[in-house]
């Protein structure tokens, strides 16, 4: 009892209740749980697909993780490491990174030409400047370049081999730089103003830009020792003849859609047949509902055979455009005013070679049509044979996307002229591609060019990255493309695509003005919040929130502090968007 | 300020009241009202507490644990299924000594499926080292559990807040809820006699080899047998304040009588009115309102129920092979005390079966018609067939 006195209330209390527990004396620190490890975590950021399908090789998760930060600034300097034209690109491109968005495994794909727009267009809007770019070891005074045909190739060509410290004198056969963007793309898809700030950006790195200078061989020979290479882009300027009875009557699709743009008067009344199932045929369709005829398109195939666009159709035939499936004009004739077009009816008869319906006639049935204008658009060609590279030589080398002719002054072929796929994106490819030829061909001779091209594809595709090839911290991402079932969707909520304003069928059939508006910011933040960002670390920071052993550590980057990563796999599987990996431990 | 209530809704105006810090529950009928009306302070600023959502009891118990680990109040909310599910973790709570808290609406286990009241899911966890506090109706959950926090915290384990499910978690009556103020001043902070530091980072509750091991189940039980007497004084500062005292059981007219009705729950409300109608009809009997079942308070149980001479325990739960549990406790708690009357053990009212007056009643005549309780429980209220 006495000895009980003694205690204070807290000793008593202690003495009570007491508390014994299992707990270390020292820190756990000396328990260097990461000598368990069999498998570590890594970070591996990846490929996402919509990069990988993109033909400019647009570094797209990475965009729209800045445009959901509000960084719009540094999107478009993103967007403009692989492409000068996102204003262009986000109107025109027929976004085939949409159809490889892994968010359609979910609910719908990403709108990425909606985000890429609103990029460009706020680039435009804020006077963004062209950043400087540079790469380990880039000296500066390159050589000089000749570019023949300011087209989205040629524009390309310029603007990186610029980057890459080359100077570019841009000769233009045109009153105005642009090519089919300029003369060929109505403007109710491709506003003017657009593509002047964007040309103008690239005026303004230095680039010299010469209309009314078309590109002879005469003129090549005169340059020679003055110019260190030529790339040539001279695109498709001649329409293909369909060479039936009567085809003088008919108007060419191609020129109808330059004067337009060129602000000529062109004539347009009643119906009007429109041969051809490709976008110039849309489009020449598609104007002259907005001049106020009754537009047919004829075509031979199918619809689902049909290179337009399905998008481009889609507005046409909403706006009024009527489809004519399997007939292929034979003759045309004056019949009191009118065109009286005779057309074969065709048939299936299986698939040709590149997978298309191949079609025959059918019998010999065929429909005459009574129209007052005939409009052909059955492909183009190049305007003068020269301008496609010739084949199989020594000292020429096919590349995905262009030509490399090496001479005395080196000649590269791109755009149209060599792309297996005819779009607005390839060229500009084929124009960054050539750019990437030309200086590896200077820095390191003719053999090294495919390897070091090879090591700057996106992923596995055809696509090329200029980030990749300026030694930027995107060339160290695994190529490796990430698929759905890579993605831990339990992370992500389904949220409706969105889509900005547009004029109705019936607004937009009425006049030029552009049909599809610009997202606001709001809609462009929010829609971009709905990419999962594919394979790329957008600092959500689950890595770190999940790790049993707090072995995330964040300094100027994230790394595994691989004292105390027991492997457990936990940061790999919770990190929504596939940017870790789980690799096999060395043996130690 | 007195408020209509349910039942449930009153353990979450305590909850909030005690200024918990962390809850984690996962909801399951009939406890969700409760975690419910939580997550709604939680989200709209009524309470500063972080609600985590989580994908099972197991883990609830777990997030539980953490949190209190960490030196935080915590609290969680079950019933059933969901307590069984975190069996494990129970243990773990008491053993690593932490002052959770926890509201555990009694109900049936399946199959057959069955939501309704029974006192199975509570009593198959009373060995996990928890203190088990039965409650009869509104008020006394919300009080209960404002006092569990102070019991818990006192003596370092975890308290379970019984309640019946529907007759007292989803019934609504008045409630007094006490201002903040004034339960700051009954409850003060949380400050833990151990806890986690990331600044001075240790292991806890790793192994503790055969040297050990007793000892620390030694300070379990220790902390255990001072629970009574802690409870005592938190009532008694409780009563102070607020006016109110339940007493870890509640003898009603037992001082004469000759058979005392020992029941807990909310059917003790109408063992109440059985008595008083049987008393007016000339008849000795009392009632003995169980609140506390852990520790078992043997020192009350031989106090109140020494004398008589015949005890009838209503259980609304059976363990299978042997007999109703509170029976078999008190049984127990008698065996080695000189006066030991013989106790008759009847189950009745599970799976929310009503518990009516004329089943209690029926319940006091064959008590007082059989001169000596038969070895097996008695069934009472089973369907005629």
């Amino acid at each position: 009892m006495g000895e009980e006195k003694k205690m204070t209330a807290k000793q008593k209390f202690f003495e009570e209740i007491p508390l014994f527990i299992s707990r270390s004396l020292v820190s756990t620190e000396v328990n260097k749980t990461g000598s368990w490890r069999f498998v570590c975590p890594e970070y591996d950021e990846k490929t996402a697909p919509c990069s990988a399908a993109c033909p400019a090789g647009e570094d797209i998760p990475r965009i729209e993780m800045l445009v959901a930060r509000g960084m719009f600034r540094e999107a478009y300097e993103t967007i403009l490491n692989e492409n000068p034209f996102p204003g262009v690109c986000g109107r025109v491109c027929f976004h085939p990174c949409e159809g490889s968005c892994n968010r359609e495994g979910f609910d719908q794909s990403v709108g990425i030409h909606h985000l890429e727009r609103f990029v460009g267009d706020m680039a435009i809007q804020e006077g963004y400047l062209v950043p400087r770019r540079s790469r380990p070891g880039m000296s500066s005074g390159g050589g000089r370049i000749a570019i023949a045909g300011a087209g989205p190739a040629g524009l390309a060509a310029a603007f990186f081999l610029t980057r890459l410290k080359y100077r570019c004198d841009v000769f233009e056969a045109e009153t105005e730089p642009g090519g089919v963007l300029r003369w060929g793309i109505p403007s109710y898809r491709l506003p003017d103003d657009v593509l002047k700030k964007e040309i103008d950006r690239i005026v303004s790195l230095g680039v010299n830009i010469y209309c009314k200078k078309p590109v002879t061989q005469n003129f090549l020979e005169e340059i020679k020792g003055r110019y260190d290479a030529v790339f040539i882009g001279c695109g498709y300027g001649r329409s293909i003849q369909m060479n039936i009875p009567g085809e003088a009557m008919a108007d060419d699709g191609l020129e109808f859609l330059c004067n337009i743009r060129k602000g000529k008067a062109v004539s347009a009344c009643g119906v009007a047949a429109v041969i051809g199932g490709g976008n110039t045929a849309i489009d020449v369709a598609r104007s002259l509902v907005r001049l106020g005829s009754k537009p047919v398109l004829a075509y031979r195939r199918r619809r689902e055979d049909m290179p337009a666009f399905g998008h481009e159709l889609e507005m046409a035939l909403k706006e009024g455009v009527e489809l004519k499936e399997l007939i292929a004009p034979i003759r045309m004739k004056a019949e009191r005013g009118n065109i009286a077009l005779h057309l074969q009816k065709m048939k299936l008869a299986g698939s040709g070679k590149d997978g298309r319906a191949r079609v025959v006639p059918d019998g010999k049935k065929t429909v005459t049509m009574k129209v007052q204008q005939v409009f052909t658009a059955i492909g183009a060609e190049p305007g003068e044979n020269w301008y496609v590279p010739p084949k199989k030589q020594d000292n020429i080398l096919s590349l995905s996307h262009c030509t490399l002719m090496d001479e005395e002054m080196p000649m590269v072929f791109g755009g149209d002229l060599t792309n297996p796929v005819k779009s607005v994106a390839d060229a500009i490819a084929s124009g960054k591609e050539a750019a990437m030829a030309l200086d590896t061909l200077f820095r390191k001779g003719r053999d090294a060019v495919e390897e070091r091209l090879a090591s700057c594809r996106v992923g596995d595709s055809g696509s090329l990255s200029m980030e990749i090839y300026m030694e930027g911290d995107r060339k160290n991402r695994n190529p490796h493309i990430v698929s759905f079932d890579e993605i831990n969707a339990d992370y992500f909520q389904p949220a409706e695509r969105k889509t900005p304003r547009s004029l109705s069928p019936d607004e937009s059939s009425r006049s030029f003005s552009e049909t599809e508006q610009t997202f606001t910011k709001e809609s462009a933040t929010e829609e971009s919040e709905r990419c999962f960002n594919c394979g790329i670390c957008n600092d959500c920071d689950n890595c770190r929130l999940f790790c049993p052993e707090l072995s995330v550590l964040i300094d100027n980057t994230r790394r595994i502090n691989l004292d105390y990563c027991k492997g457990c796999g936990i940061c790999v599987v919770e990190c929504p968007r596939n940017a870790m990996s789980l690799e096999k431990e060395e043996l130690r | 300020m007195k408020e209509v209530l349910e039942g449930s809704h009153a353990v979450s105006e305590a909850v909030k009241l005690a200024r918990v810090q962390v809850i984690a529950a996962y909801p399951i009928t009939p406890q969700t009202h409760i975690s419910e009306a939580l997550s709604e302070f939680c989200a709209d600023g009524r309470m500063d507490a972080r609600f985590i959502c989580v994908e099972s009891e197991h883990s609830a118990m777990a997030a539980t644990i953490g949190a209190s680990s960490a030196g935080v109040r915590t609290f969680t909310a079950t019933s059933s299924h969901g307590l069984a599910l975190m069996h494990e973790l129970l243990h773990w709570a008491s053993g690593a000594r932490l002052p959770i808290v926890m509201a555990e609406v009694n109900r049936a286990l399946g199959p057959g499926w069955n939501i309704w009241m029974d006192q199975s899911d509570s009593l198959s966890q009373r060995d996990t080292g928890w203190i088990q506090l039965y409650c009869e109706d509104g008020q006394e959950v919300l009080d209960t559990t404002l006092q569990a926090f102070r019991l818990a915290e006192m003596v370092n384990l975890p308290v379970m807040v019984v309640l019946d499910a529907f007759f007292l978690s989803h019934t609504y009556e008045p409630v007094d809820i006490p201002d903040q103020e004034t339960v700051d001043r009954f409850l003060p902070r949380f400050s833990p006699r151990i806890q986690i530091d990331t600044k001075n980072p240790c292991a806890i509750s790793q192994m503790a080899p055969p040297a050990y091991y007793m000892e620390m189940r030694h300070d379990i039980h220790k902390a255990m047998r001072q629970v009574e007497s802690r409870f005592e004084v938190v009532e008694e500062e409780f009563e102070a304040i607020f006016g109110r005292k339940y007493g870890q059981m509640e003898a009603v007219q037992c001082d004469d009588a000759e058979i005392i009705m020992v029941i807990a729950g909310t059917a003790a409300s109408t063992c109440r009115h059985v008595i008083q109608e049987l008393r007016s009809q000339g008849e000795k009997v009392g009632l003995l309102r169980l609140k506390m079942f852990r520790p078992f308070p043997t020192k009350q149980i031989r106090q109140f129920l020494g004398e008589t001479r015949k005890i009838a325990v209503i259980d609304r739960n059976f363990s299978f092979g042997l007999s109703g549990i509170f029976a078999h406790e008190i049984r127990a708690a008698l065996c080695n005390h000189d006066k030991h009357p013989p106790v008759f053990g009847y189950i009745t009212g599970l799976g929310g079966r009503d518990v009516t007056p004329e089943i209690l009643k029926e319940i006091y005549q064959i008590t007082k018609a059989t001169p000596f309780p038969k070895e097996e429980s008695v069934w009472v209220g089973l369907n005629k067939n």
